[in-house]
């Protein structure tokens, strides 16, 4: 063989080598805080992602989920996941910034994120203009999909899904025990997650005739909630329905212990209270607190992949999964099986097929009835779950055909 | 004037010349998105820097509450736009001249104050410009202002994925505003701040004078800043009072200015080319670890950088411009 | 309503003791070389995690732990000084930002530290010997960290009053009066500024101990109490101690009233603007002597 024709095969084989690496993976972005102040959330994420990613891509036992065979995506030859993990830093602008970064260095084609609403909107701005898939796990604000954008997908409910969630509990519970709630005080701190929330909870408690006592907006990680728990406690409503993040959960609850105020329920907007490091440092404190979820660990009956799913993310992390995490790995599951039915990397082909998506719920390791997007990307199947906590852990108590316990009702 | 003075200002205007020159042609060979992205927040902080240094360095009123006027700026821009429909091109003004007004209003009872009670006062005028915004529903409280993009147009400064736009007027704000803190450093205002750092007595027996161009430096300080937020935010698409109104950015603005030489033409660019790339490319390369890494480089970064040349790095651009340094004690 | 109130008065009387501590710390180190001290709240954070973690290891109460965490904490301040602080002010240039700068970047250093060394988790000491524990008395309930927390922060003040009175304490009144003519009369200075670092740490320090007791921990908890610090010692007066436990009770208390009689987000504002009212009529606050 003379030297021409060897290098000529040398090339040909490295460029066959590198298509074949390029169709052996498929890159995908994730934007989180994963440093300051939403740290400890943004470094869970990056876990649950990653143990979604590991769960498609490697050799195992097959697992009752979509995908859950391993290998890779069977759709495009095996190929499998390279997860790019981008810190937003909770900022909209360091997040609009990795999202243009992680699309044009990284070559990502789909972006999952992102905890907080203000950098949803930014990341998903970015999405729309280089025209890649936006996923949004855990954004519970109810603007976002209502802006017109043809990139986005939201998998997780919102705020006003949710909020339904707990009035219609509430008068499921009233109709069962015969002891209807009567009124309410709204706990909501200044970000953006406290005011939608509060803004949902006051329409839906007026529509259902539920008299708002109480209407505390309070300042995010203050030094100090003592005055806030003596207002709630002076109005000493029926339910107490706070929407905090976890530090503030700590120390509301502590504070009105310190008072000497045992609330008659409480429930909570999920975020914080949801939360191990809530239920750890409130201690006894956390015991009869109901909150909305989007997971229910406890369903494994009509929900087999919840416990092999569970058992690898907490060999990876240390804890169980909770609300936000079964969020974001099904975020990054509902995503994958996407491109996996398009059978292509090409963003358009991951649209049309995320479009197509109707997953039924068993697939799922949520509760939901499974995922399928309406013409705003919004998942219109991901029904809410009301959970209490009993003996430091949270069990679902709604909709009562799901439900692992009855519900501790004191009011 | 003397000679040797005009020579050094006409000299500084040549070398800004050049740099222009040098700036406008920089992002043509790079089209890494990323990069380019970089340079323009470069830029935008450079120009913040010498809008704060305009106050904060030659007249040594050391603000560290200036986001409230950057994000004042971004408000107002943004809303003009979002709910009236008037451009930023011409929001950016209005901006300027409420953020610049703002300034006024806050300077007035403020510059009485000395040394350390004028630095914190401001944080807390800063404080409570955030808690305001984010309480008042009319400017959309703590949900922000979200900016839709409505197609690509130099009128609306909206461009769809291009940065070159976006570079363009980033560079003609910085350039504007060293151009307004190369006319304060030779006019009358500058020569009388420099006596009074010097000479406490001749402070007392200008007085007035004194006063009233302190209320100019930051009524200038403030628009310029106000219009560093109407950019930023439409840059941005979205701006909320966590983003631009919170105290770290603050200290953010002014973090270039001081490390690069305080009251120095050329001391908040400098500053700002090192530290900006520094954070962010710690972040997007670093950060993703999760580990805290980046912050402890860039807090590294910044005390070395303070003590190895309290100056400010534009003393390492030789000799004879460390003796040109002002000293600066908060006034 | 009054039951309420009187409750909130209480709960701010409680929490300005600890405002005021933290303060004291800050304030005795301003007054003493002019130094904006950045890094307080971080100094902060990093007491409250010595805690933690001392108390996770050996299960030792935060109440006993107040004297090994002040002595860590004053060898930390005397380190930070002479490491940092006495370089700072040694620079020709520039003394007063170089300062604050020097300070600030140390608080972004010590804050990736933290999260680099435990993580962004938050971290809360489950079981004291206070924890829990609430008295009742006359219509008011008393949270017994918090009362611990006043009481200790009284008794440091005492001990902070005692020092000033030793020969110590005047030499760092004398220094403070005029650091440049001190030499003169053979006072090192130097040592004073390297002891005066520490004490302030060792304050802040106490306050951290106590406040660890019944708040969370995390890399980011110094920047809570952050800008109330302060506020607090501008309003006391910068270097003076007096000032430091009146305008800590008085924040303590505009904050807890504030918070009931108006809206809780606000309750800043409310402080930050009689902050403001005060300084408009004495400019040096309510017992500045610089």
């Amino acid at each position: 063989m003379d030297r021409r024709t060897l290098l000529m095969a040398a090339g040909a084989l490295t460029l066959a080598g590198r298509a074949a690496r390029a169709a052996e993976e498929v890159v995908i972005g994730a934007v989180y805080p994963l440093t300051g102040n939403g740290a400890s959330v943004g470094l869970d994420a990056k876990a649950a992602i990653e143990t979604a990613a590991e769960l498609i891509n490697g050799t195992h036992a097959p697992v009752a989920t979509l995908l859950g065979k391993g290998g890779g995506l069977a759709g495009l030859g095996g190929a499998k996941i390279r997860l790019v993990f981008a810190d937003s830093q909770n900022d909209p602008q360091k997040a609009r910034a990795e999202a243009e970064r992680i699309i044009t260095q990284e070559k990502a084609i789909a972006i999952v994120g992102s905890y907080t609403s203000a950098t949803g909107a930014t990341i998903s701005q970015v999405t729309e203009r280089y025209e890649v898939p936006y996923i949004s796990a855990d954004n519970s604000s109810p603007s976002l999909n209502l802006r017109g954008l043809k990139w986005f997908f939201r998998t997780t409910p919102h705020d006003i899904m949710y909020t339904q969630g707990t009035f219609d509990f509430f008068a499921d519970v009233g109709k069962k025990t015969g002891k209807p709630v009567k009124t309410v005080a709204l706990f909501y701190e200044d970000s953006i997650f406290g005011t939608d929330s509060s803004n949902v909870q006051r329409k839906l408690a007026e529509a259902a005739g539920i008299k708002v006592v109480a209407d505390i907006k309070y300042r995010a990680s203050s030094p100090s909630l003592s005055s806030e728990a003596q207002s709630l406690k002076a109005a000493d409503a029926d339910v107490i329905m706070p929407s905090s993040y976890t530090s503030d959960a700590i120390l509301i609850m502590k504070s009105m212990a310190e008072i000497g105020y045992k609330p008659k329920a409480v429930m909570a907007q999920g975020a914080g209270f949801q939360e191990t490091a809530f239920l750890t440092a409130a201690g006894p404190l956390a015991n009869g607190v109901m909150s909305r979820s989007s997971f229910a660990l406890d369903a494994g009956k009509t929900r087999p992949a919840i416990d092999p799913v569970n058992a690898l993310y907490k060999a990876k992390n240390n804890k169980d999964m909770n609300d936000n995490t079964s969020r974001e790995f099904t975020a990054l599951m509902v995503l994958a099986d996407a491109i996996n039915r398009a059978g292509s990397a090409k963003p358009t082909d991951i649209q049309a097929a995320l479009k197509a998506t109707n997953i039924p719920g068993d697939q799922l390791i949520m509760p939901w009835k499974g995922v399928k997007f309406d013409e705003t990307g919004q998942n219109i199947l991901c029904n809410p779950v009301i959970q209490q906590v009993f003996d430091g852990t949270y069990k679902t108590i709604w909709p009562f055909d799901l439900a692992a316990e009855a519900p501790v009702w004191n009011i | 004037m003397d000679n040797a003075i005009l020579r050094r200002r006409r000299r500084e205007l040549w070398t800004g010349l050049v740099v222009l020159l040098v700036l406008i042609l920089l992002p043509l060979p790079i089209h890494d998105v990323y990069t380019r992205n970089l340079i323009i927040i470069t830029l935008l902080f450079a120009g913040l820097a010498q809008a704060w240094n305009i106050l904060g360095g030659y007249c040594g009123q050391i603000s560290l509450g200036h986001a409230l006027y950057f994000g004042v700026g971004g408000y107002v821009s943004s809303l003009l736009y979002v709910r009236l429909g008037i451009p930023p091109t011409l929001g950016m003004f209005a901006a300027g001249l409420v953020a610049g007004a703002l300034a006024l209003v806050v300077g007035w009872p403020c510059f009485r104050l000395s040394g350390h009670y004028y630095a914190i006062a401001t944080v807390v005028v800063g404080e409570i410009g955030y808690l305001l915004f984010l309480n008042w529903d009319f400017v959309g409280g703590a949900t922000g202002v979200y900016i839709p993009f409505n197609g690509d147009s130099w009128v609306t400064l909206q461009f769809r994925t291009q940065k070159l736009p976006y570079h363009y007027v980033a560079l003609a704000f910085v350039a504007v505003t060293w151009l307004a803190a190369w006319v304060i450093e030779g006019s009358r205002w500058g020569f009388s701040w420099r006596a009074v750092k010097d000479d406490v007595v001749a402070a007392r027996s200008l007085g007035v004078r004194i006063f009233r161009s302190k209320m100019a430096a930051a009524a200038i300080s403030g628009f310029f800043t106000g219009v560093g937020g109407a950019i930023y935010a439409q840059y941005v698409g979205y701006i909320d009072p966590d983003s631009v109104l919170a105290g770290n950015f603050s200290i953010l603005i002014a973090l270039p200015a001081v490390l690069g030489g305080v009251g120095t033409l050329w001391g908040p660019i400098i500053g700002a080319a090192l530290l900006t790339p520094l954070s962010e490319l710690s972040r997007s390369y670093l950060g993703g670890s999760g580990s805290g890494v980046d912050l402890m480089l860039y807090g590294g970064i910044i005390v070395v950088v303070a003590l190895a040349r309290p100056q400010g790095l534009v003393s390492l651009l030789g000799p004879r411009r460390r003796k040109e340094v002002p000293d600066v004690r908060p006034a | 309503m009054t039951e309420t109130l009187l409750q909130a008065a209480m709960s701010g009387l409680l929490m300005g003791l600890l405002y005021a501590l933290v303060a004291a710390g800050l304030s005795l180190i301003f007054g003493l070389m002019d130094v904006v001290n950045f890094a307080h709240g971080e100094m902060m954070m990093l007491a409250m995690y010595a805690t933690f973690v001392i108390w996770q290891a050996t299960g030792l109460d935060p109440l006993l732990q107040i004297p090994i965490v002040a002595v860590v904490m004053f060898a930390l301040g005397v380190a930070v000084y002479r490491g940092l602080i006495a370089r700072a002010l040694s620079v020709q240039f520039n003394t007063g930002m170089v300062q604050i700068f020097v300070t600030f970047g140390l608080a972004i250093f010590l804050r990736g530290a933290a999260q680099l060394v435990f993580g962004g988790e938050f971290k809360s000491i489950t079981s004291s010997w206070l924890s829990g524990r609430t008295v009742h008395l006359a219509g008011i309930y008393l949270p017994l960290p918090q009362v611990a927390a006043g009481l200790v922060c009284l008794l440091a003040f005492a001990a902070l009053l005692l020092i000033s009175r030793t020969e110590f304490g005047r030499a760092l009144e004398a220094t403070r009066e005029d650091r440049d003519a001190v030499a003169l009369i053979g006072i090192d200075r130097d040592r004073i500024f390297a002891l005066g670092w520490g004490l302030g740490a060792a304050a802040v320090g106490i306050a951290g101990v106590m406040l660890a007791s019944f708040y969370y921990v995390s890399p980011n908890v110094g920047a809570n109490f952050a800008v109330i610090a302060y506020v607090t010692v501008a309003l006391g007066g910068f270097g003076s101690l007096a000032g430091a436990l009146v305008a800590g009770l008085l924040i303590g208390e505009i904050e807890a009233l504030t918070a009931v009689v108006l809206e809780p987000s606000l309750k800043q504002v409310g402080v930050f603007a009689v902050y403001l009212l005060v300084l408009m009529v004495r400019p040096r606050g309510l017992f500045g002597k610089l």
